[in-house]
């Protein structure tokens, strides 16, 4: 069963619409879904929208307007604002690794070879397990007494001694972005692979007789021919990361002190460990501006073929 | 689709299979190792890569002491019922927006999807309060209603995109037949549309098992919780970590998922990346 649009290669049947459609009906059955959307989606935002011009603190009973006191603050703190040059590291690295690998594991298990359907079927996994499980499994990795890392590192003479890779600046990044990555792969696989089939076979053959290898098939023909697949997925994977949040607060905590405290983590903080809800918001709102054009990026190219 | 033709392709197509495979399924498989090593063997400068003496003890302690089963309980209902709850009203609003044309609908529809635009975390700031005031905080009711909130844009459209290709000749069909529409749905559209409101309820699913924040946030009683702060809370804090006991539980929470999956990945695959390729 494959419910999927129409991939490239295939035509596209433009379906139209019902004639005698009942528009009654229409809005009814959609009613549901715009309620759980505006009561859960829209009613919060705008609210954080207004909570950011307040000071709503445990030192406030009322919420206290302060005008535009908050984004004052976050423009004018470097610790805050570094969260955005934490967030933007986090997202570069994460995305460009899991789309290298992704498109990487993606033309290998595109290849026929003996084990492919096992290979294929196991590359799930790390994409289906509880993030908490996963952040576990790469913190039991990455242990810094007895982590199997740090075992294999010291056995090949890279290091002499244990690193304690959590509870240091960069060690703690690296990991949350391997994690991160190891957990991305699977579904970034799968986007190449879908729009790997329709790759046109006889120009690859074409190719090949006038003597163009492997590597020259794959930058010449596979690559131009994956470029709307890279746009789309790049633009949903910096959406994943930009508002990642379980996997960083299970490994790191945004620490140590504050080295991967990116936005979610911050927003967290400030909201439900400091209380301190105007803060929280004003972070937010800049946060949704700061994802507002990789969304509206992403919605234009779903809907150019509607 | 490559021609591995001299020994230096194979070579090269066959090192890149192995460091891959290795970075994807080595973890998974230390985790398993691990999860059946006593500490003894567990807490070793030279490490055994299969267990020597295969130990159960924390799959035995995970189970019976501390509250795993419970917050499986708590995980289960909230994550079915949220699931449920998203892939009805995604089929509805989906199947509205791709067989019926009215105005505005686009806009609505655009509106829905730009969900994604407002993190989870930003939401949360105003949902707990909102819980709060109707008495729902601290509630598996208001933790299941916060969940809609993570799928049901991409749930939306992964059923508009299956409504779009089935035919509508067959609605009309059902029409001269002088059924209404909604018995036409219920009747004819849903039945054929099965495999994708399944996929789409296990897509929600999964954002529920999965969900860390949420839970620890809008859930404060330990009979309430879900395995994800659950975990948390109880194998990793400041003073002591029990690795093994981690790695035992893990597969315990993970193991329903992947009994899931091993019985619905491909239908799955095909419907997530629906939203992407074109």
């Amino acid at each position: 069963m494959d419910m999927a649009t129409p991939l490239p290669g295939r035509t596209h049947r433009k379906p139209g619409y019902l004639k005698r459609g009942d528009r009654l009906f229409a809005y009814v059955i959609l009613a549901p879904a715009m309620a759980a959307f505006l009561v859960m989606v829209a009613w919060p935002f705008i609210d954080a929208m207004s909570m950011s011009f307040y000071s709503y603190t445990v030192y406030d009973p009322e919420p206290v307007f302060i005008g535009l006191d908050n984004f004052r603050t976050i423009l004018t703190d470097p610790y805050v604002l570094g969260s955005w040059v934490t967030t933007a590291i986090f997202v570069a690295g994460t995305t460009l690794l899991t789309m290298f690998l992704g498109l990487s594991w993606a033309l290998l298990m595109y290849q026929d070879f003996a084990g492919r359907g096992v290979f294929r079927t196991m590359t799930l996994l790390p994409w289906i397990l509880p993030s908490t499980v996963s952040a576990f499994i790469w913190a039991w990795m990455l242990n810094g007494r007895y982590g199997i890392v740090n075992v294999l590192m010291m056995n090949v003479g890279a290091i002499d001694s244990p690193v304690q890779f959590l509870s240091n600046d960069v060690g703690a990044m690296v990991a949350i972005i391997l994690t991160r990555t190891w957990i991305s792969i699977p579904l970034f696989m799968s986007f190449f692979l879908a729009g790997l089939q329709g790759m046109d076979f006889q120009q690859i053959e074409a190719a090949r007789i006038d003597g163009a290898g492997n590597l020259r098939i794959v930058k010449r023909l596979i690559l131009p021919h994956l470029k709307p697949v890279f746009l789309v997925t790049g633009a949903l994977g910096m959406i994943g990361n930009l508002q990642q949040f379980d996997i960083i607060f299970a490994l790191t905590g945004g620490g140590p002190v504050r080295a991967t405290s990116v936005l979610s983590i911050e927003v967290y903080k400030q909201a439900f460990q400091n209380w301190s809800l105007g803060m929280a918001s004003a972070i937010g709102v800049l946060w949704v501006f700061t994802l507002m054009p990789i969304v509206i990026f992403y919605l234009r190219s779903l809907f150019r073929e509607d | 689709m490559f021609e591995l033709r001299t020994w230096k392709e194979k070579l090269g197509f066959f090192a890149l299979l192995a460091v891959i495979a290795f970075f994807l399924f080595f973890p998974v498989y230390w985790a398993l190792s691990s999860a059946f090593k006593a500490n003894g063997e567990l807490y070793r400068m030279d490490p055994t890569f299969v267990p020597h003496q295969p130990y159960l003890g924390h799959f035995v302690s995970a189970l019976t002491e501390g509250p795993l089963m419970l917050q499986l309980g708590n995980s289960l209902v909230t994550s079915t019922a949220s699931a449920l709850l998203n892939a009805v009203l995604a089929a509805f609003a989906g199947y509205s927006f791709a067989k019926f044309d009215y105005p505005v609908k686009k806009p609505l529809m655009l509106l829905i999807l730009s969900a994604q635009m407002f993190p989870f975390g930003v939401l949360l700031i105003s949902i707990y309060p909102m819980l709060q005031s109707v008495g729902l905080l601290d509630t598996r009711v208001g933790l299941t209603i916060s969940y809609i909130v993570f799928a049901l844009p991409v749930s939306t459209y992964m059923m508009y995109s299956y409504f779009k290709q089935v035919p509508n000749e067959l609605i009309e069909a059902a029409r001269v037949d002088g059924a209404s529409n909604f018995k036409i749905f219920r009747r004819i559209v849903m039945p054929i549309s099965l495999p994708a409101f399944i996929t789409v309820a296990l897509y929600a699913f999964m954002w529920s098992w999965n969900d860390l924040l949420y839970s620890m946030t809008l859930i404060t009683s330990d009979d309430k919780r879900t395995v994800g702060p659950g975990l948390l809370l109880r194998y990793i804090n400041e003073n002591n970590a029990d690795w093994g006991g981690a790695m035992a539980a893990s597969f315990i929470v993970a193991a329903p998922i992947i009994l899931i999956f091993a019985v619905l990945q491909k239908q799955f695959i095909g419907g997530v990346t629906s939203g992407a390729v074109k």
